[in-house]
This record gives structure tokens, sequence and C-alpha cells, in this order.
């Protein structure tokens, strides 16, 4: 057996087995689990989208192109005295005020309120303007769903 | 990416483009964009609301004379301006919808160019109805407001 050197490739220096994770180039992993906002504030953003793309575009298309220059608050009555736009207006009301507060809720969840307390006190805040505002929108539209 | 309270390896972030890498390219503007997209819709969202409730507050008139106003064309172009706030918010949403389900995720730019051709086009759609309004009805001049 011979006794001759064997060159070896250079090969890397391996990593020293306490290296810190780098600090640029990734965010902490603790900042990614604090930066998602729940499953089913995820879940309902997504469905509450696709309510709002058919219902949005039902209702852009009936204002907009059919009574372009004709809206009046008996145009609405004659729109609203169908079911069909009745559900449509309704479920965009509801969708267009969670998708839009939850939405908001990610952008502050992304910069600020790092306390899962203050995260629970968003959420219970916005819960709270949310459902009064779709109270106070059901009032505006009564008059013309009660016609 | 890993589940919450997991750690991302190296190929997680390089695969989702977390940390540095965000602030670079085409991603970076469509997220800018559908963000603000979205504090505009909120905000007309509520002033909608308020709009359409004055009907309650001070009778059928008020809402009428809102919606003469509405006509005014500097309103029918901020109207536009809207119309293109639903549009690409709409649009990119859908792409973001697509990604979930996993759906053209290896050719996302094409498409976010896709979903952005669609959201054009439908704006021309609406741009040619208002500004055939506008030249219908207010061929001789910008009376009332400027």
């Amino acid at each position: 057996m011979s006794t001759e050197v064997v060159e070896r490739p250079p090969q890397a220096p391996p990593a020293p087995p306490d290296a810190s994770p780098p600090t640029t180039g990734r965010m902490r992993p603790a900042a990614i689990a604090d930066s998602a906002g729940g499953m089913w504030g995820w879940l309902l953003q997504r469905v509450t989208a696709v309510v709002l793309i058919i219902g949005l575009l039902t209702h852009l298309v009936a204002t907009h192109i059919f009574n372009l220059g004709h809206l009046s608050f008996l145009n609405i009555g004659d729109r609203l005295g169908s079911t069909f736009f009745v559900v449509i207006d309704v479920s965009l009301l509801a969708a267009s005020i969670f998708h839009g507060l939850n939405g908001a809720r990610m952008i502050v969840l992304d910069y600020w309120l790092e306390s899962r307390a203050s995260r629970r006190a968003l959420s219970i805040v916005l819960w709270v303007f949310g459902s009064a505002v779709f109270v106070y929108g059901m009032w505006a539209l009564w008059p013309w769903i009660s016609r | 990416m890993s589940a919450k309270g997991g750690s991302v390896t190296p190929v997680d972030a390089a695969a989702t483009n977390v940390g540095a890498g965000n602030w670079k390219g085409l991603g970076m503007w469509a997220w800018l964009l559908f963000r603000v997209a979205g504090i505009v819709l909120v905000v007309y969202l509520f002033a909608h609301i308020g709009v359409i409730s004055s009907a309650r507050w001070s009778g059928h008139s008020t809402l009428n004379s809102a919606f003469t106003l509405f006509d005014h064309p500097l309103f029918v172009l901020l109207d536009l301006l809207l119309v293109w706030a639903v549009l690409f918010h709409a649009l990119n949403g859908v792409r973001i919808l697509l990604m979930d389900f996993g759906l053209g995720i290896h050719r996302h730019k094409l498409v976010f160019v896709g979903c952005m051709a669609v959201a054009v086009i439908s704006l021309g759609f609406f741009a040619f109805k208002a500004f055939a309004y506008i030249a219908a009805h207010h061929a001789g001049g910008l009376g009332g407001l400027v």
C-alpha cells in the first residue's frame, strides 16, 4: 500500500456550531408567526373576496353602466324591489365591511401592536365597529327594502 | 412556509422571497398598490355608506341632489379612478387566490400580467362609458363646479 498523500479538493470550513442566524435576508421566525392574522381571518378574507368580486361586478354594472346618469332615490328603489338586488346589496354590505376592516387590521398588525392583548383588543374594537356599521347600513337601506 | 412558531429554512426564505429581497421588482409594486388601493376603498366604503344613508336623515331630495352632483364630469372622472382601484385590487386579489390554490405558482409573473390585462380591458370599458356620458351631457362645457 502506497503512502502517497491524496490531494483533496479545497473545502469550505464548516460553520461554527453556535453560529447565530443571519440578521438580514430573513424575518425572525417569531415575527412571521406574529404577523399572521389567524386562520379564520385569512379564510374569511378570501370568502368575502369572492363575494365582493361577484357582488361588486353586479353592483357596478347595474349602477354605473345601465343606470349611469339616472341614479336617484326612486332608481335605487326600482332595483331594491327585487330580491336579487336585496341579496346582492346586503351581502355586499356585510362582506365589504369585514373585508375592509380585516384588511386594515392586517396592515396595523404588520407594523404595530406587538402584544397578544393589544391584538385581541383591536379585533374586538373592529368587530364592534363593523357590526355597528352593518346595522347602520341596514337601517339606511330599510326604506327601500321594506317598500 | 412553516407552521406558526416554526422556523424558516433558507430554502423557504429563498422561495417566498422573505426579507431583504422584498423591495425590488414587480411584486413590490403589486403589493404596494394593492395596499394603497385597499386603503382608498375602505375610506370610500364608509363615505359611500354615509352618502346613501343621507336619505334617511334628511329625505329623498338630499340624496337626489348628491346624485346630481356626482353626475358632474369631475366626479365621473373620480369614479373612474375608483373603478381602477377596484379593478386593480380585485384582479391582484384573484392572483393571490390562484396562488393560494397553487395555480400558476411557477408562472406568477405571467398570471400577474394576465390579471392586469383583464383589469385594463375592463377599465377601458368603464372609461368608454364615462367619456361617452361626459360628451353627451356636458358637451357645452364644464358648468357648475369648475
